[in-house]
């Protein structure tokens, strides 16, 4: 964020700053921009290579004071979500892999397993072939 | 709201090291929170340390941790697995709770109603027995293994003939199915009589009414056209019911009139007597409910609505004086919060088909309209009598069981309820306990994604589970937290299991 921005801006209900793409990837800067939506309207707008103006409209009444303090929870924001952000992707293989482990691994044979389980029984109770006995050992006559 | 107070610098992650986990503020503590529902407070000179993979197994903090699976070096992938599954354990199963209107007919017009609803007279709205057999022939096509019929209205019990062949046949029709049967009535009560009450209690069917506190608050809130206090006739036959169960040799604590209450702008200063009222009755589990801005409730709002900081508040000082009863020996739990605490410390999810990710409309509760239609629950019923056939999913006559289950709205609800593709919970320090019901949003913002910032219901369970957070986070006796562990023991009533809660939708 630029330190021109943080002083420049400020009216009635508004303020106004820019976010430098090269500290913070878009997905963060509208990560932050999402969780002030219950008491600003956000608008986001390139204004600049890698350059994002993020003007915020309180929805009720503020003092300058009030409207100075969003830029610097903003700020504090960009961070949590930029750590947030890695976070998520350093563990996001991790993560899928135990989920799929965790709601596709089946309890015990499927109900397909059970079923070839029991034909395949079934038919070896009559097995004159021998199927099921080791090759090295000989067959019955 | 949802902003993090806290300086971090996402340089200092050591990536080998950590595993996942989510974060918040609470009370000046780092509250840690991961897939598992596992939580851990830690200060934020200890969380910087983690972050930097600075906690060694010399550490006083890195058993802790480790045992809740914050590390990503040195943890048992395979348990993980079980626990997560545990957890989802609720996505094995098919639709579970049936709602079936009998009528849309109604001797109560309540101030907050939800439900859709018509005067006495009006006859055409009653279900027939024919559409009732065909009800319980499709819910007996899930398969769950428990299989709940919850009666709604309008008042279901103005038309009783429906709820006895609904019972009489759901239990005959069970002596081949053998699942696990819950029957279970929503009733206002006051249409009740002897021959009514001594066959729903020969069935075994659960009752549960509405009691909104004091004579006063409750005759306030629930204006009846009979002539005398609404409070007075139901909580008569609350009396009589559990007299009843008593005489039959029925423990009382299991089996009783249920009770919900709706909060309106009355209720706001009146938690404590609320919750006395509930006590003095013997009922053990007050829900503090607040309003739905739809149904009735959209017009009477400027009247008997309030902000949601404002029902936090109440809540707050109700919840308080809840603790403080248990502490005096009064076994009373809230129940939104035995809910959430349950997630929180517990292995298990309690399946509240609104608290749920994915939610569980139209996949864990259908509702069947008296005129056979099906809907993904009541509130889509409630969409469908406000003029909007979106949530609709089909009609027992014409409609197979996997064309509803595989219906694109069934699907969408679910798409727009995964909180880990939801832009604020997929990073939210409550995501692991919290749910979020599309339904709710669509009412709301004609959007069934909505803005989880601008959410009333999300900013419920957030307020709700900041505050528990709150007590456990300042339990230094670990008095509190033995109360919370308390709430989330259920006992199963014989031949019931606490499998999901039923009587959860407002009458």
């Amino acid at each position: 964020m630029t330190e021109n921005a943080l002083s420049s801006e400020v009216d009635e209900r508004r303020v106004r700053f820019t976010v430098d793409e090269s500290i913070y990837e878009l997905d963060v800067i509208m990560g932050a921009a999402y969780l002030f939506l219950d008491r600003c309207y956000v608008f986001l707008d390139r204004v600049g290579d890698r350059k994002v103006q993020v003007v915020l409209r309180a929805r009720q009444a503020a003092t300058e004071e009030e409207l100075l303090a969003l830029i610097g929870q903003f700020s504090s924001e960009l961070l949590n979500q930029a750590l947030r952000k890695q976070v998520g992707e350093s563990n996001g293989r991790l993560r899928e892999f135990i989920m799929a482990k965790a709601l596709f691994a089946a309890d015990g044979p499927s109900t397909i397993d059970r079923l070839l389980a029991e034909l395949d029984a079934e038919e070896m109770a009559s097995d004159d072939l021998d199927i099921p006995v080791p090759w090295e050992k000989p067959a019955s006559e | 709201m949802m902003l993090t107070d806290l300086a971090v610098d996402p340089r200092s992650f050591d990536k080998d090291k950590v595993g996942y986990f989510r974060y918040g503020m609470v009370d000046g503590r780092v509250l840690m929170t991961n897939d598992v529902g596992e939580h851990l407070f830690l200060s934020p000179e200890d969380f910087r340390r983690f972050l930097a993979g600075q906690i060694g197994p010399e550490d006083a903090l890195y058993e802790p941790l480790r045992r809740r699976y914050f590390f990503k070096h040195d943890f048992d992938l395979d348990a993980l697995a079980v626990k997560i599954r545990r957890k989802k354990a609720f996505l094995q199963h098919g639709p579970h709770l049936h709602a079936v209107v009998t009528t849309l007919r109604c001797n109560h017009a309540c101030r907050y109603c939800h439900a859709s609803r018509t005067d006495m007279d009006r006859v055409d709205t009653d279900m027939s027995l024919d559409t009732a057999r065909k009800v319980v022939d499709f819910a007996f096509r899930s398969p769950t293994p428990v299989l709940g019929f919850e009666f709604q209205g309008g008042e279901p019990t103005a038309n009783f003939p429906v709820i006895q062949f609904v019972c009489d046949y759901a239990l005959e029709k069970n002596r081949y199915e053998n699942k696990e049967l819950l029957l279970s009535l929503v009733t206002n009560l006051t249409l009740m009589d002897d021959e009514k009450m001594n066959y729903l209690l020969d069935k075994g069917v659960m009752v549960c009414t509405s009691l909104d506190g004091p004579a006063d608050l409750h005759d306030y809130n629930r204006g009846w056209t009979g002539k005398t206090s609404s409070y007075a006739s139901v909580t008569g036959w609350m009396d009589k019911f559990n007299a009843e169960w008593v005489r039959r040799g029925f423990d009382p604590d299991l089996f009783h009139v249920d009770a919900l209450m709706t909060t309106t702008r009355a209720s706001l200063t009146r938690g404590k007597e609320i919750v006395d009222e509930y006590v003095g009755r013997g009922i053990r589990s007050v829900h503090i409910r607040p309003l739905n801005p739809f149904g009735f409730a959209v017009n009477t709002w400027k009247q008997i609505g309030y902000s949601m900081d404002e029902f936090l508040e109440f809540y707050r000082t109700t919840l308080d004086h809840v603790i403080a009863l248990n502490r005096q020996g009064v076994f009373v739990q809230e129940r939104l919060a035995s809910l959430f605490l349950t997630k929180m410390l517990t292995p298990d999810d309690p399946n509240y088909s609104d608290c749920r990710s994915p939610c569980g409309s139209g996949s864990a509760q259908l509702a069947y309209n008296f005129d056979g239609s099906i809907y993904t629950d009541d509130e889509g019923r409630m969409a469908a009598h406000m003029g909007n056939d979106f949530f609709k999913l089909g009609h027992v006559d014409s409609s197979s069981f996997d064309e509803v289950l595989r219906h694109p709205t069934v699907k969408a609800l679910a798409v727009a309820s995964i909180q880990d593709a939801l832009p604020a919970c997929h990073s939210c320090v409550y995501k692991p306990t919290c749910g979020v019901q599309p339904l709710h949003n669509y009412m709301f913002d004609g959007d069934i994604f909505g803005q989880r910032p601008l959410s009333r219901k999300c900013q419920e369970f957030y307020g709700v589970q900041k505050y528990l957070y709150h007590l456990l986070a300042n339990d230094a006796d670990g008095s509190v937290e033995r109360i919370f562990r308390r709430w989330t023991i259920s006992r199963s009533r014989p031949g019931t299991t606490p499998y999901a809660p039923a009587n959860e939708v407002s009458s």
